[in-house]
């Protein structure tokens, strides 16, 4: 028993791949012709990153170099991540430092919230995004790396004013 | 005596009945209602100072101060109504006017009673723009450090000292918003139990310099336990950060220590974090499988008498068993306690730092262990020597040539000691377990952190070595160690883990001390 198939018969215009290569052919001209770029010439050219832009970390200093934390543990203590170590110490004038302060970047995923948290306004999360190194290790930022590195910072949004209006 | 006429009232819409003469405080506490409170702790007098304890009771005129007024039958006290909620963030206003914002760097936070208050129903900002006092931080000796800006002035640690030391080193100077907490001149916080105004100490005002800046409060796990320095048996909270011992806290006991703890077991907690660990077993000199030591051990001790001296501050169970080993090879379990001058807390009722510098010597000799100044004598020269627990340089090299064999259950790497067999076992923050205090009260303690290396409890070691003697032993847990406990010795009998609780219970037939 063979089976039924119903054949539907279309017009010649709408069945011919003629009119839909003629088509993209035309865009393909188009855009030969068209000014409008898209493609940046990296490393070159860069595209401006936004200001939330949340990259790699950066601890700001005092006037003196030292990182502005007091080792309050706030940012371990919010990050979701857990890629925060933190060890508090004492400086020999009696005041609260760190020690330890090490971010794993491979872990952290982020959100910003240690920038958030910060009462000292120490550390920040980067606009930054060229994080390419040779070796897995040297993606534990340690204090040292983190209060050298100079590149701009996030500006973390107003809760007041959210949408920076 | 009769029991007190009880008194029924109502707080925050929930019936309570209460002795009378209970202050409303302590009869919202009892109907699980807590009233914010500074200058009120009950371990001390009330002093009515703080004025945050203010609720509402129903035909009194104004707000009455909850922790200095009894309670009185039918009474029925708002403590969450607009007008005490109105109140205490006044008080609060006025507490944080001179209040630094040094939360980040204030080792306080995270447990401090000012912060958990302002956050509950304090003002979510001040309208005081002057400048803030200031003051520096004062060094008031022993381990107590004051930073006069946090001070609140309720002056509990003024209280401890007059009343429950006895020794009056704390008073407040000076008047109005100057007024700030003064050590008497010449006087340092060095009595034995001035550690306790840290702790008492509602804010971060007086802190430990043994603990400043060395870790915040929500990093800590903490696990109740009992103080080993002495034979009173304090209760404690081991409190442990990244698995090493970082601070020890009183844990409140009305029938052993109430609320406090002496410093010398407060500060005395490094050992727990000693880092010469003994860690694998061995048998003759070689590391080795746990099961290889044992019979090594057990090889030892076949047919020679068992000279056992042990640590006086190992648990119950411990002491338990290694009487059992003592019974099965005809030898004898020893310890000596360590001696030490007597510090009294006058202001509480038999509560002390004890010369006998151990844990449970009073529960060793219910369990058939004998005291001895020198627990060596008597070692036969066929005899094999079992020391548990004990330290290796306390042990004489007469007593380890005198003995046939050594075996050696141990914390801690003994170099000089050449034994037959080393089990390596837990100290006590690493396993659970009882001991009990000069009084007969038995307590628990809790693990804290996990043991390291190989180390097993000594009760389990101990057993492990009476399994290979051919000896009944089967034991799981402490708990199980314990039942067997209570089933063999008439002082325990009838007690279980889970009776025994946090508070303990006192053995049977336990010289009742005073008060008790």
């Amino acid at each position: 028993m063979t089976i039924k198939v119903k054949v539907l018969e279309r017009p010649v215009g709408e069945v011919s791949y003629l009119r839909a290569t003629v088509k993209g052919l035309a865009l393909t001209f188009k855009h030969l012709v068209d000014p409008h770029k898209v493609t940046v010439q990296y490393p070159e050219e860069r595209w401006d990153i936004s200001p939330r832009w949340r990259g790699t970390h950066r601890m700001l200093t005092t006037e003196d170099g030292k990182a502005k934390c007091v080792a309050c543990g706030l940012c371990p203590t919010v990050c979701p991540a857990n890629c925060i170590k933190l060890v508090p110490g004492e400086d020999e004038d009696g005041n609260r430092y760190p020690l330890v302060f090490e971010i794993d970047e491979f872990r952290c995923i982020f959100c910003g919230y240690c920038q958030e948290v910060c009462p000292e306004e120490a550390i920040h999360v980067g606009r930054h995004y060229e994080n390419a190194e040779y070796s897995r290790d040297r993606f534990v930022y340690d204090l040292e790396r983190l209060t050298s590195q100079s590149h701009a910072v996030c500006e973390m949004w107003d809760p007041a004013d959210p949408k920076g209006e | 005596m009769t029991a007190p006429a009880m008194v029924n009232l109502t707080i925050e819409g929930r019936p309570v009945s209460v002795p009378a003469g209970t202050s409303i405080l302590e009869a919202a506490k009892a109907a699980g209602v807590l009233i914010p409170h500074y200058c009120y702790h009950p371990g001390l007098p009330v002093a009515g100072v703080c004025r945050m304890c203010l609720v509402d009771v129903e035909k009194a005129p104004k707000l009455m101060p909850s922790c200095a007024t009894t309670v009185a039958e039918g009474q029925v006290v708002r403590v969450h109504d607009d007008k005490s909620l109105e109140a205490r963030k006044g008080v609060l206003e006025m507490l944080l006017i001179n209040h630094p914002l040094d939360c980040p760097i204030c080792d306080q936070s995270g447990e401090c009673e000012l912060q958990d208050y302002t956050f509950q129903e304090g003002r979510a900002d001040s309208r005081y723009r002057e400048p803030k006092r200031f003051n520096p931080v004062e060094d008031f000796g022993g381990d107590v450090l004051y930073v006069p800006n946090r001070c609140i002035l309720c002056t509990r640690c003024v209280r401890f000292m007059d009343d429950v030391q006895q020794e009056s080193a704390l008073c407040v100077a000076e008047r109005g918003d100057r007024a700030v907490i003064a050590k008497a001149p010449d006087a340092d916080l060095t009595q034995a139990w001035a550690g306790n105004v840290v702790d008492l100490c509602p804010v971060g005002a007086l802190l430990s310099k043994d603990f400043l800046n060395k870790a915040r409060a929500w990093e800590l796990d903490r696990a109740p336990s009992i103080c080993t320095g002495c034979s009173q048996g304090c209760n404690v909270t081991l409190e442990t950060r990244d698995n090493a011992v970082v601070r020890i806290k009183p844990r409140g006991n009305p029938d052993v220590n109430a609320f406090f703890i002496c410093d010398e077991g407060r500060l005395n907690y490094r050992w727990m974090n000693r880092q010469d660990r003994c860690l694998a077993p061995t048998a003759a000199g070689t590391e080795c499988h746990w099961d290889a030591a044992v019979a090594a051990a057990a090889s030892a001790l076949n047919g020679k008498r068992a000279h056992i001296v042990a640590n006086a501050s190992l648990g119950n169970e411990a002491f338990f068993l290694l009487g059992v080993l003592a019974k099965k090879t005809g030898g004898s379990v020893r310890f000596t306690v360590p001696q030490g001058p007597e510090a009294l807390l006058p202001g509480v009722e038999d509560l002390a730092l004890r010369a006998d510098r151990a844990a449970n010597a009073y529960g060793a000799e219910l369990l058939g262990a004998s005291r001895a100044d020198d627990p060596y004598r008597g070692l036969g020269a066929g005899d094999t020597l079992v020391l548990v627990d004990v330290d290796p340089a306390s042990v004489p090299a007469g007593a380890l040539a005198a003995a046939g064999r050594v075996v050696y259950l141990g914390t801690v790497v003994a170099a000089g000691v050449k034994a037959a067999a080393v089990l390596p076992i837990a100290n006590i923050a690493e396993h659970d377990g009882t001991v009990t205090n000069l009084r007969g009260h038995v307590q628990r303690y809790f693990q804290a952190r996990p043991a390291p290396g190989h180390a097993r409890p000594a009760w389990s070691a101990v057993a492990d070595l009476l399994i290979a003697l051919k000896g009944e032993a089967n034991f799981l847990t402490a708990a199980d160690a314990f039942a067997a406990m209570a089933k063999a010795h008439a002082a325990f009998a009838g007690m279980t883990f889970d009776q025994l609780g946090t508070r303990g219970a006192a053995a049977a037939g336990a010289t009742a001390g005073a008060g008790r």
